[in-house]
């Protein structure tokens, strides 16, 4: 019976079915399922699936889009369960997530931290135009293991090697690591600038952040 | 879409009316008695080996002809022309082969005829199948029948039969693909006339023929403009036409209401080597010749990848490009050239699995655009706006990816620098063309004839043999 149910919530996440898996999740818990069986053996197998597609070429962006906010909205229903059963899912880490000061542009780090927090990473996303100090304020405010920093403009993405001089000038690495992506962004880049690694898609953004927090 | 018009209407007309003067005051050399005696009959004039046509007969021939084809493959697989789909088909009759891996060309064989089949099939956006080489391994007389012969087993897929050039070759044609399935009046049978406006008498007994066994005639006048047709590109799609509509007149005369392709094969000279093809005016011309075979309800088939060069390179890539999208935008039932290379005289494996992908974004483009409330998507953006405002994870974005609205090419390099030169250790997409191909003639399989049909196709080629050879 569960086996089913687990196939049907993969299946949910595969097809980016946000309503379906809502309505999956609810039905575990009047099943009185285990909510983190729930996650790990249902939405997660679908979230993995899409995400390998994805990697090999073979699923679309929206498809990996839609998987990502079908399980978040999963995630969303069952969470309530878990903090009655006092437990909590196993969190990868805390990431804080930012588009660097100057540039509005944040699609793709939207997307990024879509998939790190249905990958199971807690999320703090502050949005765009974000000056170093309040990235580095927020990830010490919640005790980030990770930042990561969006730029789509050759003019902004300057900015990612301030945060990470300011990092350095205040001793916080490698306590916090520092992923850097956007469309100009290059391994070069990163190299360059003492990022921590970067990634082309978001994706390889959440393998990343899995090697980086050490939960590879 | 609308068809892309390279000439107004009246230009058209005046097209027509300077078709209908040549054949009526130029006349066409023509020395084949039998059918000189039935296009006198029907009101011809003959004088000095030329014959003259009056203008309504060619316009009744027009009215008579049925001009929407329907060509089968061996599996029941029909290719419907004239209803606004583009099918592609690929060259016929290339001497050499290149070899895409070394850079090499060689003389083809046998066996490239059938391999090529073989990948063609597998192809998608290959819609139908010619045969591909000219082997040099069989008797000069009996090429066009051994090509057919090596075509028939390794597709399913529609096949047009060779290009032909004496009345026999019609009769065992018909009868090969019988064999397989193929009806007389689903099997495309093609003879060219010669340039300037002349037609040899074996050629007049294969158009009788042809009209009496109610094959698909797609005839291919192939005038080299400012050589043997006028240097400017409508007075030789001018000459051109009267030359393939002279071999319609005398098909309805034999047989009214017989089946009738337009095609159209002028290249423009190259006036610094002699040769013809890849310029940008073959596109030109080809759209062109659609559009004026169309002014006639026919379903036109013309030049589509089309190129001088040598290797699969800029150059290859720029002209087929052009002169395939651009005949296509005009409307062309039918584009050739599939696999095609230095001016059609050599072919290429890897050329054909570049020109399936090509063939796709040809086809994409002539699909055109829809502007109705669903592509419009005004209530998605409102949607959007509203919410997560991005259109990734909307429903709408997967529907219409899925619907084609994109056409996702599959050797083209979309990759960033950094992966092309990681993960893909800076593979192009010739590179991935040559694997690809490769990879298709390791693994594909065509379901195979009947032993019983393999022998009956021996057996009819043997007859061809006795007929065809010893005759010499």
């Amino acid at each position: 019976m569960s086996e089913e149910l687990y196939k049907q919530m993969a299946q949910s996440i595969i097809e980016g079915e946000k309503e379906t898996a809502i309505e999956l999740a609810q039905k575990s818990i009047e099943l009185n399922m285990h909510p983190l069986d729930t996650i790990t053996k249902g939405f997660v197998v679908g979230v993995n699936y899409i995400g390998d597609q994805f990697g090999k070429g073979e699923a679309f962006l929206p498809e990996l889009v839609m998987a990502g906010e079908a399980m978040k909205a999963a995630v969303a229903v069952l969470e309530p369960e878990l903090l009655k059963l006092g437990e909590a899912r196993e969190m990868m880490g805390r990431v804080v997530l930012a588009t660097v000061e100057g540039d509005i542009h944040e699609i793709g780090k939207t997307l990024v931290g879509t998939m790190l927090s249905a990958s199971g990473f807690e999320v703090v996303d502050l949005g765009v135009d974000q000056p170093a100090e309040k990235i580095i304020g927020k990830a010490l405010e919640i005790d980030a293991q990770l930042i990561g920093m969006s730029a789509l403009l050759t003019t902004t993405m300057v900015r990612q090697r301030e945060v990470i001089e300011e990092l350095d000038k205040e001793g916080l690495r490698p306590r916090i690591k520092v992923m850097v992506g956007g469309a100009p962004i290059t391994k070069d880049w990163a190299d360059k600038i003492k990022a921590d690694g970067t990634s082309e898609d978001a994706v390889g953004a959440v393998q990343l952040a899995k090697k980086l927090v050490g939960k590879e | 879409m609308p068809p892309l018009k390279f000439l107004s209407d009246e230009d058209i007309k005046a097209m027509h009316e300077a078709t209908l003067r040549v054949l009526q005051e130029a006349g066409v050399f023509w020395t084949h008695k039998p059918s000189l005696e039935i296009l006198q009959g029907a009101g011809c004039t003959v004088k000095d080996n030329r014959v003259f046509f009056p203008p309504n007969l060619v316009m009744e021939s027009i009215a008579k002809a049925n001009k929407r084809p329907v060509i089968r493959g061996r599996n029941g697989q029909v290719n419907e022309l004239g209803g606004g789909d583009l099918y592609f088909h690929n060259l016929g009759g290339a001497r050499d082969v290149f070899d895409a891996r070394t850079g090499t060309r060689r003389i083809a064989t046998d066996q490239d005829v059938i391999n090529s089949t073989r990948l063609l099939d597998a192809l998608p956006n290959a819609h139908t199948i010619t045969p591909f080489f000219t082997p040099q391994d069989v008797p000069g007389e009996l090429m066009s029948l051994y090509m057919f012969r090596h075509c028939l087993p390794h597709t399913t897929k529609p096949v047009q039969g060779p290009g032909i050039q004496f009345a026999e070759e019609v009769k065992y044609a018909v009868e090969m693909a019988r064999v397989v399935g193929i009806p007389a009046s689903e099997l495309t049978l093609s003879l060219s006339p010669v340039s300037p406006l002349t037609v040899h008498d074996h050629a007049a007994a294969a158009v009788i023929e042809m009209a009496k066994a109610g094959v698909v005639s797609s005839n291919l006048p192939c005038p080299t403009g400012g050589a043997t047709s006028p240097m400017t590109i409508t007075g030789s799609i001018v000459q051109q036409s009267a030359e393939t509509l002279c071999l319609l007149v005398l098909a309805q005369l034999v047989n009214p209401g017989c089946t009738f392709v337009y095609c159209g094969r002028l290249g423009m000279l190259e006036p610094r080597t002699g040769l013809i093809w890849g310029g940008v005016e073959l596109g030109l011309s080809s759209a062109a010749t659609v559009q004026l075979g169309h002014y006639y309800g026919f379903s036109v088939n013309v030049y589509g990848f089309s190129t001088n060069a040598h290797t699969l390179d800029a150059q290859n890539a720029f002209e087929r490009s052009l002169n395939a999208a651009i005949p296509a935008l005009a409307g062309a039932d039918e584009l050739s050239g599939i696999g095609e290379m230095e001016a059609g005289v050599m072919g290429s494996f890897a050329q054909m699995v570049l020109d399936n992908e090509l063939a796709g974004s040809v086809l994409r483009l002539h699909r055109g655009l829809s502007a109705d409330a669903e592509h419009l998507a005004v209530d998605i953006i409102l949607d959007v706006m509203n919410g997560t405002r991005n259109f990734l994870g909307q429903k709408h974005t997967m529907k219409h990816l899925r619907a084609g609205e994109l056409a996702l090419t599959k050797l083209a390099e979309r990759n960033s620098w950094d992966t092309w030169e990681e993960k893909l250790e800076r593979k192009q997409m010739a590179d991935h063309a040559i694997d690809e191909a490769e990879r298709i003639l390791r693994e594909h399989e065509v379901p195979p004839l009947e032993p019983q049909q393999e022998k009956e196709l021996d057996r009819i080629m043997a007859a061809a043999e006795t007929e065809m050879v010893k005759k010499k």
